[in-house]
């Protein structure tokens, strides 16, 4: 069932790209306006760059989980997804899972105008950055999808949606940026372990809170 | 419904929790030895300590209503768990006004990223939040269920938020008060009386604010 949900969700996204497309344009808008606030210096840049990255990435989250979410409202598509015979649960893992492979197409996307952009050398280990960048969207997307979930039926989600999701999302921004840098600066791993630990502990517990708690948050 | 102050017990918890607050403003004031170097900037202690402590546990009861709610599936479990959100965050807020009060003349400024302070002021946004939710969140059966699930959240987080605060600024030492263990008794346990006083008040605020919610819902159920 997991896998059907998965599809569906792959599928109105692959036929409409909607959700992708405002990602990424709205992530460019974003290294645009970055561009043009820091004069695009080596020397300023290079202290933010990791904090700017994942600035841009929780915009652009706030942005992807709002449209992936008001699909369902369309026609009241949701409620016949919530009556359908299935584990709520599952439906979160399938937002959660969906949610993580648009974040990444994205962020694929949106990586070489980054650097080059704002003029910034890629990272030394890029194998190291690209895993930690898959844990990290794992960590942001469990958060998003979880909050999304509860703010995509009130009245103002779009208001709602950020107002509650970025102060949940603190820790996964402060580690990121934290393993970013590291990475970017070649740090030895026993620097960065530490954050690397509390976004493995947010993907386990939002995972499975979120699992847990869907069934409730989605009853009619 | 009984007015609340009809009720004999609760007139007598609100006259013991006066007269609690009266001398417990008056022992930290007259009573209690000043703390060397601190003077009287420390004695903001006896109210910032226990108000997070109150805090930390009006959110900690948020997150059990909410599971009683959802297992439960009664009312009066969002009615507990709205009183102790409102509460909460009352003294959260005395939290994040009473530690910038001592952090300026102890630091020479009054915020710098504590890792307490901080994790207070993350949580009191996300149950700005949470208030938000429950205002505006459109059609009430389901805001109850979506503040339930918010408050389970809310706490979940809080151990997430305060281990990478911590870590993300390790050069910024935690408040003095962790030290107040090794106190000498003549502060020890004016701290610890303060605690319990507030905890008193606590309770009795809960109990009063659930009544008013009851009321509020009965109304609105009446209309």
């Amino acid at each position: 069932m997991f896998f059907t949900l998965l599809k569906k969700e792959l599928f109105i996204e692959f036929r409409s790209r909607e959700v992708t497309l405002s990602m990424l344009v709205f992530g460019l808008s974003i290294i645009l306006a970055f561009a043009f606030t820091t004069n695009v210096s080596k020397v300023i840049v290079a202290n933010y760059v990791p904090g700017m990255f994942w600035i841009m990435v929780l915009f652009v989250t706030v942005l992807g989980v709002h449209r992936s979410f008001a699909y369902e409202k369309e026609f009241d598509a949701f409620s016949m997804l919530i009556s359908a015979p299935i584990d709520r649960g599952l439906i979160f893992v399938a937002k959660w899972i969906s949610g993580f492979i648009f974040l990444t197409l994205m962020e694929i996307l949106v990586a070489i105008p980054f650097f080059k952009f704002l003029l910034i050398d890629f990272p030394p280990d890029p194998f190291l950055a690209i895993g930690t960048t898959l844990l990290i969207n794992l960590a942001i997307m469990a958060v998003a999808s979880l909050v999304s979930g509860i703010a995509m039926r009130a009245r103002l989600s779009e208001v709602l949606l950020p107002v509650l999701l970025f102060p949940l999302l603190s820790p996964v921004i402060i580690s990121a940026t934290k393993i970013s840098a590291g990475i970017m600066a070649g740090d030895p791993f026993k620097l960065w372990q530490i954050w690397l630990l509390i976004i493995l502990s947010i993907i386990v517990i939002f995972a499975l809170v979120g699992y847990t708690l869907f069934d409730f948050i989605t009853e009619e | 419904m009984t007015p609340f102050f009809q009720n004999k017990t609760n007139r007598v918890w609100f006259l013991l929790a006066a007269g609690f607050i009266l001398f417990n403003i008056w022992n930290v004031i007259y009573n209690i030895p000043m703390v060397p170097d601190q003077h009287w900037a420390q004695k903001i202690f006896y109210v910032h300590v226990p108000s997070a402590w109150v805090g930390f546990l009006s959110y900690f009861i948020v997150m059990i209503a909410g599971i009683m709610f959802f297992v439960k599936g009664h009312d009066k479990w969002d009615d507990v768990g709205l009183a102790a959100a409102e509460i909460g965050t009352l003294f959260m807020a005395l939290v994040l006004i009473t530690g910038p009060i001592w952090a300026t003349p102890i630091w020479g400024q009054p915020w710098i990223w504590e890792p307490r302070l901080t994790t207070t002021l993350i949580l009191f946004l996300i149950y700005i939040g949470y208030f938000m939710m429950r205002s505006f969140g459109g059609h009430a059966e389901r805001v109850r269920r979506y503040a339930a699930a918010l408050g389970i959240i809310a706490f979940v987080d809080v151990p997430i938020i305060f281990v990478s605060v911590q870590f993300w600024a390790p050069e910024i030492q935690s408040h003095p008060q962790v030290e107040m263990a090794s106190q000498p008794p003549g502060i020890l346990i004016p701290f610890l009386l303060s605690l319990g006083i507030f905890t008193i008040i606590y309770t009795l605020m809960l109990k009063f604010r659930i009544h008013v919610i009851k009321i509020k819902n009965r109304n609105v159920a009446d209309v």
